[in-house]
């Protein structure tokens, strides 16, 4: 019998193709949806997560919080922000780490004619360990650099290309100056003079050229360009602060005190102000966790929305429908179809709009994925690897979803339509 | 006894105005008659025939079927004595758009349980027994009114009912597949079929060989012609 009313149902449905096709539109959007969201979730995960692990593996990162004016006021006068010296104790105090303190400053170099404007990153020897990056030519920062506040830059590779071409920059001569914000202010009617005199140019012996490493984290490391951390601070910062630091954990199990003792050194340091974080990887994947866990709730609650609607749409159908074969509704209540005949008749019919749909919205949501993925991918700077990811159970997730929509949004239908009384229906007109 | 309705009273209320479709109706009708029920409009013959037919229940009084207390059952149980004592015919038809004559004959005994090769040798059956043998995977809109009142009529007799209902048979049809359709009703009387025939028309009712007249709800008159009588019907 189930094989009868499951024949009925695909002759009544197929007897009205555009209601039907119309119908399970609403699923189809409402699946692929599900499954398109769930993908792109998926995929950021993947990129994000293997993003982090490609900086390196047991690091820990330390940066200066940012104070409100309030706390600024209140800890005046204090040992604040983070300074080469906390590197250089936290060397002292814990010998096993590995410690490359980290100098950003927005610059330009310039080889002859050819120029480049970016990131300029003033480290120390430990950096290139730390990060798994070496020179593929020439070498890295050396700790006499580091004392001698030596001019000497190490290209990454793109770089190198960018200024040299295909020449050798080794032992070359580079101008770097400080760019971005800086120079344009320099170039504002009053304090222009002033600027230029205490900024400047200065020439920079090409030591070392860095072997392709690819991007990470959203940052190209073939874009990047290394001098000595204590260069960086006297001839660009004046001053001897540090953006960050990077330091390697020998030990992977012991992270999490390592973390929380080098945190509670900085303090002290600090003269009790905690104006320092101090993050390891695990912590960035669990953050990622996190992000990603509110994006999947979110772009899961759209779709969920989405597939609703599709929902409604079927009820809306079944109702119609239930109205407009009242009178067989009455002539099978009429012939001994019980009422959970009836009911499942109905039920059927809705099931099968949303299996169908579910289907079709299987196809489409994995079309739309990767069509989506590729936009990612290519309004992204560095998302390359931004890619759709779809997973067998999101695909299962969604079609479960789907029939559960049937039947659930179907379900009000049938019953209606499974209480109607024999003897009215037969008489509807 | 196969039909007893004892003090049957049935009471519609539609906001404020309560209207008395039965009023204390006493009827008995034995198996094998042949029973006309006439009566004008609003004189109750279709409340009679919907509670006869199992498709509601009357406000007050006893109704027995075939030995069944009607008005004792819940829901699910007078579907099942529809399904299996009771065979509908009704003015309109009701079949099925989109489903062949075989399965529209086929849908009372799919509801009572049969295998699909049980249904379709007992459709096909009925079907060469009304005379649409070469109609049987038509279409209802592939048929004339009276080709598919005997689909009708073959669904009816699906699982061998007790009772054929019939509700202004003839109603729709020109008057020689009326006829044609009586006189089927003849020859099923003639093998002992119970009918019950509800129309508006005397001549239609004269083929019945008892024929009882309803007024607002009650028994006007209930008059049999000789009980013995199927005469011409035989040969048919």
């Amino acid at each position: 019998m189930l094989g009868a009313i499951f024949r009925d149902a695909l002759k009544n449905l197929s007897s009205n193709m555009l209601r039907s096709g119309l119908t399970m539109l609403g699923v189809i959007i409402g699946v692929a949806s599900v499954i398109a969201m769930m993908a792109i979730v998926e995929g950021g995960q993947v990129w994000l997560v293997s993003s982090i692990e490609k900086l390196g593996t047991n690091l820990l990162f330390v940066w200066k919080k940012r104070l409100t004016i309030d706390e600024r006021r209140m800890f005046a006068g204090r040992n604040l922000q983070l300074r080469y010296d906390d590197a250089l104790a936290i060397r002292n105090r814990f010998p096993d780490l590995k410690v490359a303190p980290v100098i950003d400053i927005d610059g330009q170099i310039k080889a002859g004619e050819r120029d480049y404007s970016g990131r300029i990153t003033g480290t120390s020897p430990e950096y290139s360990e730390i990060r798994n990056s070496h020179p593929a030519s020439g070498r890295f920062i050396g700790t006499t650099d580091i004392q001698t506040w030596n001019r000497s830059v190490v290209l990454g590779k793109t770089i190198a290309e960018v200024l040299f071409g295909t020449q050798s920059p080794i032992g070359k001569e580079v101008k770097i100056f400080l760019g971005g914000r800086k120079r344009k202010k320099s170039e504002g009617p009053n304090g222009e003079k002033k600027e230029q005199e205490t900024v400047g140019e200065y020439r920079f012996t090409v030591i070392g050229v860095m072997e392709p490493k690819g991007e990470a984290y959203g940052q190209d490391r073939d874009e990047m360009i290394f001098i000595p951390v204590t260069t960086a601070q006297r001839f660009f910062k004046g001053n001897d602060k540090i953006g960050s630091m990077i330091i390697h954990v020998p030990d992977r199990n012991q992270m999490e005190e390592v973390t929380h003792k080098l945190h509670q050194f900085l303090i002290q340091r600090h003269d009790g102000v905690d104006d320092i974080r101090v993050r390891n990887q695990g912590e960035f994947l669990g953050a990622i966790d996190q992000t990603i866990a509110t994006f999947r709730f979110v772009l899961g609650g759209i779709a969920t929305v989405a597939l609703l609607v599709g929902g409604i749409g079927i009820m809306n159908i079944m109702l119609v429908t239930v109205t407009e074969r009242t009178r067989e509704i009455g002539l099978r209540k009429a012939i001994g179809a019980r009422r959970q005949d009836i009911l499942l008749q109905f039920l059927i019919e809705s099931t099968t709009i949303s299996v169908i749909g579910g289907c079709f919205g299987i196809i489409l949501g994995i079309f739309a994925a990767h069509g989506f993925g590729n936009m990612v991918a290519q309004s992204m700077p560095g998302g390359g690897d931004w890619g759709a990811v779809i997973k067998p159970t999101a695909i299962v997730v969604a079609f479960v979803f789907a029939v559960a929509v049937g039947i659930g949004f179907g379900l009000f239908p049938a019953i209606k339509a499974s209480k109607l009384d024999p003897a009215e229906a037969l008489r509807y007109q | 006894m196969l039909i007893t309705l004892h003090h049957i009273n049935k009471i519609y209320t539609t906001g404020e105005v309560a209207v008395h479709a039965l009023d204390d109706l006493n009827i008995e009708i034995e198996q094998g008659e042949f029973v006309a029920i006439i009566g004008q409009s609003g004189s109750g013959k279709t409340t009679l025939l919907d509670i006869v037919g199992c498709l509601s229940q009357p406000t007050s009084g006893d109704y027995w079927l075939h030995g069944s207390h009607i008005n004792t059952l819940p829901d699910s149980e007078l579907t099942t004595i529809r399904n299996r004592k009771i065979g509908f015919i009704f003015q309109t038809f009701h079949l099925l758009p989109r489903k062949s004559a075989l399965e529209n004959v086929q849908l009372p005994l799919m509801y009572a349980g049969a295998t699909r090769a049980q249904q379709q040798d007992r459709a096909q059956e009925l079907l060469t027994r009304v005379g649409l043998q070469d109609r049987m995977q038509h279409h209802s809109n592939q048929l004339s009114g009276g080709q598919q009142q005997r689909v009708a009529i073959a669904r009816a007799l699906a699982n061998q009912p007790a009772l054929l209902l019939a509700d202004e048979p003839t109603g729709n049809l020109d008057s020689q597949s009326g006829n044609e359709i009586l006189t089927i009703f003849d020859k099923l009387h003639g093998q002992g079929q119970t009918i019950v025939m509800i129309t508006h028309d005397p001549l239609i009712a004269q083929r019945a060989n008892r024929r009882i007249t309803l007024l607002d709800g009650r028994v006007l008159a209930d008059e049999s012609t000789e009980p013995q009588t199927h005469p011409v019907l035989q040969e048919t």
